[in-house]
């Protein structure tokens, strides 16, 4: 055996441990600076979002002071008077979100019921993980398809259809009033709908898996159907998520502006019919503000964007509050 | 025996299963609408892009209208603000991702970072752009890649953060304590045991990140803004893929339009290509 | 339940007097808090240099605890807290001017399951010393042989120093655990029921090798498993529902325990 008599207790030199207490202090100072970097990081990010609403105050203050809260419910939107109002990009980003929220929501719950409850598992993966992949495809690529090939087939196949079906009804017919542009507030709709939907399905499926298996056995032992468990377990013990999963989504269709800017048509007016050009708030500062020419109105477009945020910030918000109490559900 | 078989043959029982059969058609019906229309967007995008994809796409610059040409200058620029954008990006999010799992994992300022995060992680990032807009184009008076570059590294920020704060809190106590046990300060346990024993992990989260914004455009628009010509000053406009397809896309002229095209399918092959290869190193972090 | 009628147990009258011990960690009137609760009642101990001494008792009695008090492992977490004083030495370590870097580094600790580092076997020992000491690259080979070595690992790795640590049999890594902590040249070691995730021959082998690092350190091991006890310890204390019920000399507690519980738990009427 190798001699250790030196490692012994007490027998450690005077002079190693002044060393070593020199190398703590040394490493004492490591570590302060190494923490108060990894603490300034944390903070910088509150900064990033404090400077994100300050900037956006600031630049928008011209029109806001201007405006006042006109701002948020004129239509008229007038680069060459200089006077701008909010209220068709709000309205035409809520209702593009709408008509996504409407599809994508069932088509998607019903998807990540398929993919935990019916699903073989041998294709459970493949299709789970298609899903999170189509899930990460930027949204140019559906805007760009949307321009190209949807427009034009819901032109020329669909709209004409809806608008002979729907048009002679009354109050209904409002809605699908006005020739088939094939670009519009109902193809962007669409497109937002495929685009959120492996968003939607993904998160479902992450919440429906976390429920305890013993509960759905449980029901399934009782003889209920699989379609009674769905209903009457999963969907009421993961409720809180599915909410934050689906405001998650609606976060995403307010804000996207790449695969709505191709389709939407740009028209600053309020239409009561959804095959009508419109505008929402994204798609106004994506295709006006490098061409916006004066004050006032590049601080309108600003102004808008804080509209955006806001509005943006809340549902999110309100979707993390809810996945935390699931978490803290699932956590007790 | 008997109540049971009258119990199944129950009109009540019948109805439970009708209603049943029409819910799961309707779950298989929409997993098959669903992935129809992803499909669908595949199909065209490969068809469309794959006809322009040439060697001339990588060696030329982007054309004047009605003449053929490549995406060299939007390439180029697209991968040099990616780089800035990671290299600015990654460093702040690992720290501050470091600081939540690591130091402050119970405080106030960990759960108030966590949930500002989180906003940011899913906020427009047409806002992020006028952001940069307003801090860095509007100061300068320019626009540039630089600017297009930091919009790109807020965007960066948060999913970096998310990924190393959740691959570290993965990571089991006993290590830490293990490290501790030799007298290693917290920042060495950090920076050699922690950092190494998730590394596949975090970088896992670089990579989505590079994934989320190499197809960002809005952040692009009003920052880089666009350069027909080869740049390397990134204190001028520069080029991008995205804004590029934009641009080529809702022009009326085939040859842009083309190039939109295989523009798209590139980028679309480098984000599921960054995917694919983070999901499998994700995958491997689980297992060790 | 009634603590009044139980007193304290006497140290001193347990330890056999015909050997001089020096004592180099002495516990006492510990308490220590999670939170509101306590876990910890009045505990007082004490470790003998070159001696092995045992904690028992079933799950949940606090003699993990009172271990990771001993290096304040506990620091790592919010909400906890120790009173008393535990002294290491002539210095509390409970004092909050303790360096807990240099403490850890005098108080090594095994870990019930292998902990190795995510680096080479090699690395795994040469990175401790390196904290430390700033060695010419033979006399860090040497330090790191002799580290394996004392932990037995030597022949079965010295080809495959490169080799990632976690690629070892569990048994492996745990010694490479030992290796790593007796590098850095603690006086204490803690070991925290280094043998429970272990396979039997595995297990023999450590228990082996405890017996041989006890005549350098000052040992400490916490087990349920009461044949382990008997086997490495020569003190052996019993805790209960997080207090020190009665602390001895090994052969005695076993015979002749003179509380009614320790009684009990060692016949396995409890526990």
């Amino acid at each position: 055996m190798v001699d250790v008599a030196y490692e012994g207790g007490g027998a450690i030199a005077v002079s190693e441990k002044l060393d070593r207490a020199k190398v703590l202090n040394r490493l004492r100072l490591g570590d302060a600076i190494f923490r108060h970097m990894t603490r300034g990081a944390a903070i910088a990010v509150l900064v990033i979002l404090s400077g994100i609403i300050i900037s956006l105050v600031i630049g928008s203050w011209p029109a806001l002071h201007k405006f006042g809260f006109a701002f948020l419910y004129e239509e008229v939107w007038n680069p060459v008077t200089e006077q701008f109002g909010a209220i068709a990009p709000i309205y035409g980003t809520i209702v593009t979100s709408l008509i996504a929220m409407v599809i994508a929501v069932p088509v998607g719950l019903f998807i990540a019921l398929f993919l935990t409850e019916l699903c073989p598992m041998v294709l459970r993966r493949p299709i789970g993980i298609a899903i999170e992949l189509l899930a990460g495809i930027p949204s140019i690529i559906y805007g760009i398809w949307g321009l190209f090939v949807f427009a034009p087939f819901l032109q020329q196949h669909v709209q004409p259809f809806l608008i002979d079906v729907f048009g002679p009804i009354p109050v209904l017919g409002t809605l699908f009033e006005g020739p088939p542009y094939g670009i519009g507030m109902l193809t962007a709709g669409l497109i937002l709908a495929i685009m959120v939907l492996p968003f939607i399905t993904s998160i479902s499926r992450d919440v429906f898996e976390a429920v305890p298996p013993v509960l759905k056995e449980a029901a399934y032992g009782l003889g209920c159907t699989t379609w009674e468990v769905a209903r009457n377990v999963v969907l009421p013990f993961t409720r809180v998520g599915v909410i934050g999963g689906v405001m998650l989504g609606l976060g995403r269709a307010l804000g996207e502006t790449m695969a709505v800017t191709f389709v939407i048509g740009n028209a600053h007016r309020i239409s009561g019919s959804i095959l009508a050009p419109g505008t929402t708030i994204s798609a106004t500062i994506a295709n006006e503000f490098t061409e916006a020419v004066g004050d006032l109105y590049t601080s309108s477009l600003i102004a808008l964007g804080l509209i955006l945020f806001v509005i943006t910030f809340i549902v999110l918000a309100f979707a993390r509050l809810m996945l935390m109490r699931l978490n803290a559900r699932l956590g007790s | 025996m008997a109540t049971l078989i009258s119990g199944a043959s129950s009109p009540l029982y019948a109805a439970r299963r009708r209603k049943n059969a029409i819910t799961m058609t309707l779950a298989y019906a929409a997993t098959g609408f669903g992935l129809i229309w992803l499909a669908l967007i595949l199909i065209v995008l490969f068809w469309q892009g794959f006809s322009g994809l040439s060697l001339a796409v990588f060696t030329q610059m982007t054309p004047p209208p009605g003449s053929a040409g490549g995406l060299l200058n939007p390439i180029m620029g697209s991968l040099v603000m990616t780089i800035i954008a990671v290299v600015i990006g990654t460093p702040l999010g690992m720290l501050a991702g470091t600081y939540m799992a690591e130091y402050g994992r119970y405080d106030k300022l960990s759960s108030v970072v966590r949930f500002i995060n989180d906003i940011l992680l899913s906020a427009p990032s047409i806002v992020i752009g006028l952001f940069v807009y307003e801090i860095m184009v509007a100061q300068m008076g320019h626009f540039s890649g630089w600017a297009g570059a930091v919009a790109l590294a807020v965007i960066v920020v948060p999913v970096v953060v998310r990924t190393t704060e959740d691959m570290l809190t993965l990571l089991p106590d006993t290590l830490r304590e293990a490290a501790a046990s030799i007298g290693l300060p917290r920042s060495l346990m950090i920076q050699k045991v922690a950092y190494r024993a998730a590394r596949a992990g975090m970088i896992t989260g670089v990579l989505l990140a590079v994934a989320r914004i190499s197809g960002e455009t809005a952040p692009l628009l009003f920052t880089a803004l666009n350069n027909q010509f080869w740049s390397t000053n990134m204190n001028a406009p520069v080029s991008s893929l995205p804004v590029v397809i934009f641009q080529f896309a809702l022009s009326p002229y085939k040859d842009w339009q083309n190039l939109a095209w295989t523009g798209a399918l590139i980028i679309t092959l480098a984000v599921l290509a960054l995917s694919i290869v983070a999901r499998f190193l994700g995958g491997q972090s689980k297992k060790s | 339940m009634s603590m009044a009628n139980f007193t304290v147990p006497t140290v001193t009258n347990s330890v056999g007097a015909n050997e001089t011990l020096t004592e180099k960690v002495t516990v006492k009137d510990l308490d220590f808090f999670y939170g509101d609760h306590r876990a910890l009642k009045n505990i007082n101990v004490s470790l003998y240099h070159g001696k092995v001494t045992a904690f028992i008792g079933p799950s949940g009695c606090g003699k993990s605890t009172l271990l990771r008090i001993l290096n304040r492992m506990y620091d790592l977490y919010p909400n906890q807290r120790a009173t008393g004083t535990v002294r290491l030495d002539n210095d509390n370590i409970l004092s909050p001017s303790q360096d807990l870097n240099l403490l850890r580094a005098k108080v090594g600790m095994v870990f019930q399951k292998p902990t190795p580092f995510p680096m080479t076997i090699y690395e795994n020992i040469a990175f401790g010393i390196r904290l430390y000491e700033k060695l010419p690259k033979s006399e860090l080979d040497d330090r790191v042989k002799h580290a394996l070595a004392r932990a037995a690992l030597w022949d079965e790795v010295k080809d495959k120093l490169g080799a990632n640590g976690q690629s070892l049999s569990g048994g492996q890594q745990q010694r490479l655990c030992i290796a790593r902590t007796v590098a850095v040249r603690p006086e204490v070691i803690l070991f925290d029921e280094p043998c429970s995730a272990l396979d039997p021959i595995s297990t023999a082998k450590i228990e082996e090798l405890i017996d041989e690092l006890k005549e350098d350190y000052t040992i400490a091991i916490v087990t349920h498993n009461m044949q382990q006890a008997a086997r490495v310890s020569d003190f052996t204390a019993f805790m209960y529902l997080g207090e020190l019920v009665e602390y001895g000399d090994t052969t005695k507690i076993f015979t002749t325990p003179n509380d009614r519980r320790t009684q009990d738990y060692i016949t396995g009427r409890f526990g």
